[in-house]
């Protein structure tokens, strides 16, 4: 138990290194837009028709304390990151944590609902699919997979959007009614939020899915040849329990392994196709700070967050593994 | 002695991408209770198959020949393994009437699940026992076969045993079901000469105390002139060979079986050139008509090996060889 707690202590100081440096590239990045923070909101302003001089802009970078080194002002960026305090949006002018808000658990929320969905179906349909003899169910499922892979999800997404406008008059888009936009939170607003959630995470989930079904099924077909199973069948073990307790028992460490990287790519496409469906969570807010205006607060504080949750989810699954293969456990107990 | 297995005519073919592929044919062989048999022959000579094929675990892509009889004969009546279809049915044979060695230890254990659990799992599948007695006689056969401080071993994973350790994990898991017929493949390949001494002593003590017939597969013959009571040399799939073993290691009259024999390395005289059997052994897609063994056989008799298939010849009452040119040399 002791060393357990050792290995967790070791995987969060290492998870948390990991994000120090994942902000370094981050606020670097944000560094070598051109220009900075002061300039663009003052240049926001002169086209609304103020005027605006040198010296304005100076004062705008003093107060923001952009004249400070770049190495000190990381490090105050990353300490008021890791307390929540991302500082005002460049064009906004509103604080970050605000704006983000509910917005960034919605994203987490759509993210983690679709990585949830992908293995549902994969771990079942893959375990099928690497035990079954019939030539039809698997080429059909080899078709779906590749649909899922080749087919790219923005295209899906408008392909729904139209089918659905023509059909039911209703585009489908948004993550809430018109009613409950910015209305608190209660049962009717939750329902209402599912009852609109559950495209994305459909689309999102789509190439997961063929995705994770493609690694379940290989994972599975490995072990399956493997002599252990073989050997528990010549000791009498048949049919469900051979195949749970042994082959799908042991191709489960590496589809754990494998979640980190899924959630990873879902996050890469949730920006573009919240855009289409007009969602109204961090990833369209992303896609505008960096491509509409240049937010460079807003953006990197949305992808320190993502950041932050693939780190987390990478720590997570570590633990899971610890804990449910000896092999693991073993090189960490000693 | 009392008639343990009956195989007549096992022939197994499997369905490849490159088309049907014969992997055994024609193997008929018997053995008594208390009696071990050696297996021997190159890799890929079918020895495997034919073992699995007694436990009916060979893939989805196997077919057996028609004429293919396996019988178990138990104290309770004769099993037609042949006639069993389900995985339910073949409970009886697999793991409890019959247990099975396999080669490499290591892999034979599933890594995730400790030792004792695939002990006791295997004993509640095939006794009445609780899990609680299932426990006490896995921890007793462990002991039995030497490993010390079983109880602790018990709760241990396979990846945290030593080699030798593991086999004889193996082993002790492999009669814990008192089976009639124990068939072990290759056993003592994967571990060091020590450790396989070991490990032999140990399986002819328990042959003794259990008097099960063993089926031990092989490709040492110094290990076969050891361990077994007679033995039956396999060449592409087909037996070459068969008889007791030192009738077969002193007097041997297939080609092959003495070109095995010459290709020992001899501890007495050093300086002996090793003659191995010119060239390889072919693919089972490339199948030579005729005698099996026509093309590497240094006394094949054109248009006659190379064409008939050779039929067993009695060399006395117990050995006997299938090869046209022994047959005339007999005569």
């Amino acid at each position: 138990m002791i060393q357990f707690l050792r290995f967790a202590l070791v995987r969060a100081a290492l998870a948390f290194f990991t994000l120090c440096f994942v902000s370094f590239i981050v606020f670097s990045l944000m560094e070598l837009v051109p220009g900075d923070c002061a300039e663009r909101y003052l240049a926001f302003k002169n086209s609304q028709g103020a005027m605006i001089s040198v010296a304005d802009i100076q004062a705008e970078r003093v107060r923001l304390g952009l004249d400070k080194p770049y190495l000190q002002r990381w490090g105050t960026w990353i300490i008021n990151a890791f307390q929540g305090k991302f500082g005002e949006s460049c064009i906004l002018r509103l604080d970050i944590s605000q704006l983000l808000g509910q917005k960034i658990w919605l994203s987490v929320g759509l993210c983690l609902a679709s990585l949830a969905v992908a293995y549902a179906i994969a771990i079942p349909v893959g375990i099928i699919a690497a035990t079954s003899k019939n030539p039809y169910l698997n080429n059909s499922l080899r078709l779906v997979s590749y649909l899922g892979l080749a087919l790219p999800n923005f295209l899906l997404a408008l392909m729904i959007m139209l089918f659905s406008t023509v059909v039911f008059g209703d585009s489908l888009t948004g993550l809430f009614s018109k009613e409950f936009r910015d209305a608190p939170w209660s049962g009717a607003r939750v329902w209402d939020f599912l009852s609109h959630a559950w495209l994305p995470v459909f689309i999102l989930g789509w190439s997961a899915t063929a995705f994770a079904i493609q690694t379940v099924r290989a994972l599975m077909s490995d072990e399956i040849g493997k002599l252990y199973v073989t050997a528990a069948a010549a000791r009498g073990v048949s049919g469900r329990r051979l195949l749970m307790r042994y082959p799908a028992r042991h191709a489960l460490t590496p589809i754990i392994n494998s979640l980190g990287f899924d959630l990873n790519r879902i996050f890469n496409e949730l920006p573009i196709v919240a855009l289409i469906l007009t969602l109204t969570e961090a990833g369209s807010l992303l896609i505008e700070a960096l491509a509409r205006s240049n937010d460079q607060q807003l953006a990197g504080a949305i992808i320190f967050f993502l950041t932050a949750s693939i780190v987390g989810i990478n720590f997570l699954t570590d633990m899971i593994l610890a804990l449910t293969d000896p092999r693991v456990r073993h090189s960490i107990m000693g | 002695m009392t008639r343990l297995l009956d195989v007549e005519n096992l022939t197994l073919q499997f369905d490849t991408d490159e088309g049907r592929i014969t992997a055994v044919e024609n193997v008929s062989f018997d053995l008594e209770a208390g009696e071990v048999m050696g297996l021997v022959g190159e890799s890929g000579s079918g020895k495997s198959v034919t073992a699995k094929a007694l436990m009916k675990l060979n893939p989805g892509n196997a077919h057996y020949g028609e004429n293919t009889k396996i019988d178990l004969h138990l104290e309770d009546g004769s099993v037609d393994i042949m006639s069993l279809k389900t995985n339910k049915e073949m409970e009886i044979v697999r793991g409890c009437a019959i247990s099975m060695i396999f080669q490499e230890p290591m892999a034979s254990f599933a890594p995730a699940i400790t030792i004792g659990d695939q002990m006791v799992e295997q004993l509640l599948i095939h006794t009445d026992l609780n899990k609680k007695q299932a426990r006490d006689l896995s921890i007793e056969m462990l002991d039995r076969v030497g490993i010390s401080d079983a109880a602790h071993r018990f709760k241990q994973f396979a990846f945290e045993l030593s080699g030798g350790m593991r086999q004889r994990a193996m082993i002790s898991m492999a009669l814990s079901t008192s089976p009639k017929q124990l068939i072990a493949d290759e056993p003592t390949t994967a571990l060091d000469v020590t450790i396989q001494a070991q490990v032999i002593d140990l399986m002819k003590d328990l042959v003794a105390e259990f008097g099960m017939g063993i089926i031990f597969i092989t490709h040492d013959l110094g290990v076969v002139a050891q361990t077994c009571d007679k033995v039956a040399v396999m060449y592409l799939g087909r037996l070459i060979e068969q008889g007791p073993v030192r009738e077969v290691i002193r007097n041997p009259k297939h080609p092959y079986t003495k070109g095995l024999l010459d290709a020992l390395p001899r501890l007495d005289d050093l300086d002996a050139p090793l003659i191995p059997v010119p060239g390889d052994i072919p693919s089972p897609l490339e199948r030579p008509a005729g005698c099996v063994f026509n093309n590497r056989c240094a006394v094949a008799i054109e248009g006659r090996c190379t064409v008939e298939v050779p039929k067993f010849t009695q060399v006395d009452a117990t050995h006997s060889v299938a090869c046209h040119f022994a047959a005339e040399a007999l005569k």
